[in-house]
């Protein structure tokens, strides 16, 4: 039996719009201070550290060279992710359950508003030869996918725009939430039209903020560190990268990463054995498309749950209690990582207003968004 | 804490801006390149077929992603398809409005693995579904680059009823 590991301290900054007073790196820096003081740890103790960083957006290259100061990590071993957060939970994972090491640390932030082209910067990343020469801006990836994902699931308009008002609504009492807001399906659906039939509301803007996640092995945990919060099972997988042979309808990824979290934290079945769910919800649809593929829903079934209410923070599978994407921004590749963060709170008892009621058992799925076909799953117990 | 002091002030906030021209050549590969000439000098999408899970891959290409099978059988495809998904784009690369939005989707071939992201056209106002059939409209040969945009758009096939 490998070790079992644990989330022993968790930092934070409070996503916002704009961080004009703070480097990114001083962001970091902030967030890890916060993460060893929960922790009770001083980064020298720490074994190993996951950053996730990538270079376009950071607008440096070779922008892992830069991750290591912020965390305390100088002369320490450093393994940079290019991935979303929960890859680098999952990486931290391994290397403790092994064997190599005792404790790491995970990090990711988002510094959005220094990126002045980020379309170009996703165009950038689309198929040089066969998609790029199209000069389109990328994001017309999302309403494909929205179109063929409600042409099979039979998902409406209004049940995709239910996800907005109830995560918009639930960011509104989460101090997380700097996109709160009241909205009804109305005001979604006569939005100013994007990429048809995603409306502009129904993409989640874009936030500061960074994140520090520090581990331990059970048998190492630090004296002074906040109650443990287990590591029950991770998966991560990618779907073809073409837009050519990925499909358009389901999250294959998602359902290929569940299932290796699934199988290895014991969950037979998601929806009942699993609390409360933060789960990525970049565009409205890509909720409802996620919940079927991690098997929280039948297919054809999350348009109808949402719009019943059954997703609430009080309903039966409570998901995006945070406000998700939708609500507190949606923040690079340290997007997984803060669904992670809530669900720690959720599990601690510490999420105030949108505490889930006795919150056992949580997952966190991260998506790295268009034209990605990458997610990573993690599921945590309490 | 180790931040102890933040800056409150607008006025002494600092930036500095940056970017650097970023160039790269694209290969198009062995697959690429067969496409890319057989659409310019032929007019025509060529697939490549796998002996062993018997699927045909539009655009060619040089191994099978489900066996990973060297594809080395070249085949022409009917430039005419079916649109699977289609979006009217109504931002473009920059961020600025598009105004008619761009109308894109994803075609697929009777019979073939893959297919193509590209525009849709046709007469003003034209509208399209999913399911629609549709036909490749190719650039003059004299204007043909050998690239993706040699293709103008695809448009209602001839004879295609609702």
């Amino acid at each position: 039996m490998p070790r079992r590991v644990a989330i022993i301290g968790v930092g934070a900054t409070v996503p916002r719009p704009v961080t004009p007073e703070l480097s990114y790196r001083e962001l970091i820096h902030e967030a890890a201070v916060r993460a060893y003081e929960e922790a009770g740890v001083e980064p020298r103790e720490i074994g190993t550290f996951m950053p996730c960083t990538e270079d376009f957006y950071e607008g440096i290259s070779i922008s892992d060279e830069y991750s290591n100061d912020q965390l305390g990590a100088v002369l320490k071993p450093v393994h940079t992710i290019g991935g979303d957060g929960i890859h680098g939970i999952a990486t931290a994972y391994m290397q403790i359950a092994t064997g190599l090491f005792d404790t790491a640390v995970v990090e990711a932030h988002s510094k959005a508003s220094n990126v002045l082209t980020p379309h170009h910067i996703m165009n950038y990343a689309m198929d040089p030869v066969l998609n790029r020469p199209l000069g389109e801006n990328p994001l017309y990836v999302a309403g494909l996918e929205m179109s063929r994902f409600m042409h099979e699931s039979g998902a409406t308009s209004e049940e995709c725009a239910w996800v907005v008002v109830k995560n918009r609504r639930n960011a509104l009492s989460n101090p997380n939430g700097a996109f709160g807001a009241k909205v009804t399906v109305h005001d979604v659906l006569s939005g100013p039209a994007a990429f048809c039939p995603l409306g502009a509301l129904e993409m989640a803007p874009p936030s500061d903020a960074a994140f520090v996640v520090v581990l331990a092995a059970e048998d190492r945990l630090p004296a002074r560190a906040a109650s443990p919060v287990w590591i029950r099972g991770v998966g991560w997988s990618n779907d073809s990268p073409t837009l050519e042979t990925r499909s358009w309808a389901r999250a294959l990824y998602a359902e290929a990463a569940a299932q290796r979290a699934y199988r290895m934290a014991g969950i037979r079945n998601p929806a009942r054995d699993i609390d409360c769910f933060e789960i990525d919800d970049t565009f409205s649809y890509k909720e409802l498309q996620h919940l079927e593929a991690l098997g929280i829903c039948d297919r054809g079934e999350a348009g109808k749950r949402t719009a019943r209410g059954e997703t609430e923070i009080d309903g039966a599978t409570p998901v995006n209690a945070s406000g998700g994407s939708l609500g507190c921004g949606h923040m690079l590749d340290a997007t997984g990582l803060f669904r992670t963060v809530e669900c720690v709170r959720q599990l601690r008892g510490e999420a105030g207003q949108v505490q889930v009621k006795d919150a056992k058992t949580a997952l966190a799925f991260g998506w790295r968004g268009v034209p990605t076909t990458s997610g990573a799953c993690v599921v945590l117990g309490a | 804490m180790g931040l102890i002091q933040k800056s409150s002030s607008n006025q002494e906030l600092r930036h500095y801006r940056g970017n650097i021209p970023v160039g790269n050549l694209y290969t198009a590969g062995i697959a690429g390149d067969r496409f890319f000439v057989d659409l310019r000098d032929k007019g025509r999408l060529l697939g490549t077929r796998c002996p062993s899970c018997e699927r045909t891959f539009v655009p060619a290409r040089h191994f099978c992603e489900e066996c990973f099978t060297r594809l080395e059988e070249y085949v022409p495809v009917p430039s005419s398809g079916t649109v699977h998904s289609l979006t009217a784009a109504h931002v473009d690369l920059d961020g600025k409005p598009l105004d008619p939005p761009h109308v894109l989707a994803f075609i697929t071939f009777e019979g073939c693995a893959g297919g193509l992201v590209h525009r849709l056209g046709g007469a003003p106002g034209q509208s399209f579904r999913i399911g629609d059939r549709v036909e490749m409209v190719l650039k003059d040969r004299k204007k043909r680059t050998g690239g993706i945009n040699d293709i103008e758009h695809f448009r209602p096939a001839k004879g295609s009823r609702r």
